[in-house]
């Protein structure tokens, strides 16, 4: 069984949030609910100063904080290592909204239950890719198997030493980001 | 600063389970150990702690989603006893019949009641440990968020815990001058709990703006938040003067006037200490700042 994961080199974001906007139409979601995001990162001082775009979705933790706090066992972690939620035991008491360090997840207000990006795992399944990985103009999203060293995804974190969001949180991501 | 997704309602609960299971305790505290004519403030005590608490828990299902709406999903509650909300529910839906049960013994309620009497000993011993643990509970809730820096301490339950304890006999000190203002003279040998949970609530305040402005950027700009930021007004003015400071002096007063305090005083350092309580949950949910991850 594959170990899916994202690897995301920031310094080819533009910022155009076609991501955000392909994940929208794939999951149906209206215009103010997001799955994945653009954070913007000033550095530097005039005249030495940049901007950094630095596309965040959920982190897919291998030791996710918003599964060891649900109360009704409702997220739960797939053999590809997807974190996904049932959506029938959901009751949206937001406890791992509050739990989860990136603030990726919402409540759907339509079913009220918590909700995330899902590494759009039913086209994975398929054979596909996720919308906001194949959407990409300036292809800033390598997805893949993180167990298959042959991969793109595998090759690109040991080219570039790709490090997740705050390592230090032991959550122990599956999107890895190149900054530099 | 990004909005919780936690708010009055949860806070108003964190409020009102923490004060019914500290005036539990009060209750069981003056039936055993004040004399026999001024147990007006077992009485109150205990008819306060059970229904504070059950309307603290229907906040909580007010603030559910699908839960709330569809509340057979409800039943699912205790399917991971890895979270701190499962040992909520199991907490909370222990202490209310027995808080209940415990408010109908003392006041002789019907037959239930005068049946109850007979183990009132077994009530009080099984319904001070989950007093203890619904109390504890509210703090551990929020202290096992490692989404939150802030609330992410060992520091916070203790800190809950004080802060129930004189709120609980705030609602019990209130209630039995309600029962019986003649009361109000012996309520001063109760006003030394008050010096003692609010000296503890001061201090565990103070340990935990002090370790959170060292321990990390996040948690620092929380506290940084409550002592000079935006949310300091309150923090000072509601949480430290009026809800700690003020009723810390009244309670040493009145312990030592025996009885000679003007009742307003009394009943008005038992509300300052209620406002401080809520302020303080309030402010500690909306001072919550999610870790920098960019």
């Amino acid at each position: 069984m594959p170990r899916y994961g994202i690897a995301i080199d920031t310094t080819r974001c533009v910022g155009c949030h076609s991501c955000r906007v392909a994940c929208q139409n794939q999951q149906g979601l209206e215009y103010k609910q997001s799955f994945n995001w653009i954070k913007e990162k000033d550095s530097g001082k005039f005249p030495s100063f940049g901007k950094e775009f630095v596309p965040l979705q959920c982190n897919q933790c291998e030791n996710p904080p918003c599964q060891r706090v649900c109360p009704t066992g409702a997220i739960y972690t797939s053999a590809e290592g997807v974190v996904l939620v049932h959506r029938d035991r959901c009751v949206g008491c937001k406890y791992c909204i509050e739990a989860c360090p990136y603030k990726v997840r919402s409540i759907d207000e339509h079913e009220g239950i918590s909700v995330k990006c899902w590494f759009c795992i039913d086209i994975v399944r398929a054979g596909g890719e996720p919308a906001c990985v194949t959407t990409c103009p300036t292809r800033v999203r390598i997805f893949g198997d993180l167990d298959d060293p042959n991969s793109s995804i595998s090759r690109f974190i040991a080219k570039y030493r790709a490090e997740p969001l705050r390592p230090d949180l032991n959550t122990r991501p599956k999107v890895f980001y190149k900054r530099s | 600063m990004q909005e919780s997704a936690w708010g009055w309602l949860i806070i108003t609960y964190l409020f009102l389970a923490g004060a019914g299971a500290g005036a539990f305790v009060a209750a069981v505290a003056c039936d055993l150990l004040a004399p026999d004519w001024s147990k007006a403030l077992a009485r109150a005590g205990s008819l306060a702690a059970g229904p504070l608490v059950a309307i603290g828990t229907l906040c909580l299902v007010f603030d559910l989603e699908a839960g709330f709406w569809q509340p057979w999903r409800q039943l699912y509650l205790m399917s991971n006893l890895g979270s701190m909300i499962a040992w909520g529910v199991i907490v909370l839906s222990a202490f209310i019949p027995v808080a209940l049960l415990y408010a109908a013994a003392l006041n002789e309620i019907s037959s239930v009641g005068r049946f109850a009497k007979k183990y009132v000993r077994v009530l009080e011993a099984v319904g001070s440990f989950l007093a203890v643990a619904t109390a504890g509970y509210t703090g551990v809730l929020i202290a096992v968020v490692n989404g939150v820096p802030f609330w992410n301490t060992p520091v916070m339950p203790v800190l809950f815990m004080a802060s129930a304890m004189s709120t609980g006999l705030a609602v019990a000190m209130i209630g039995a001058a309600a029962i019986d203002i003649r009361t109000v003279r012996t309520l001063s040998n109760f006003a030394l709990g008050h010096v003692i949970f609010l000296a503890v609530e001061g201090i565990v305040l103070m340990l935990l703006i002090f370790m959170s402005l060292t321990r990390s950027t996040e948690a620092a700009a929380s506290a940084t938040m409550l002592i000079s930021g935006t949310l300091s007004p309150y923090f000072w003015g509601l949480v430290v003067v009026l809800g700690i400071a003020i009723p810390f002096c009244l309670s040493i007063v009145e312990y030592f006037e025996y009885g000679e305090m003007p009742k307003y005083l009394v009943v008005g350092a038992d509300l300052l200490v209620l406002i401080g309580g809520m302020s303080l949950r309030a402010l500690i949910v909306f001072s919550g700042t999610p870790p920098q991850i960019i």
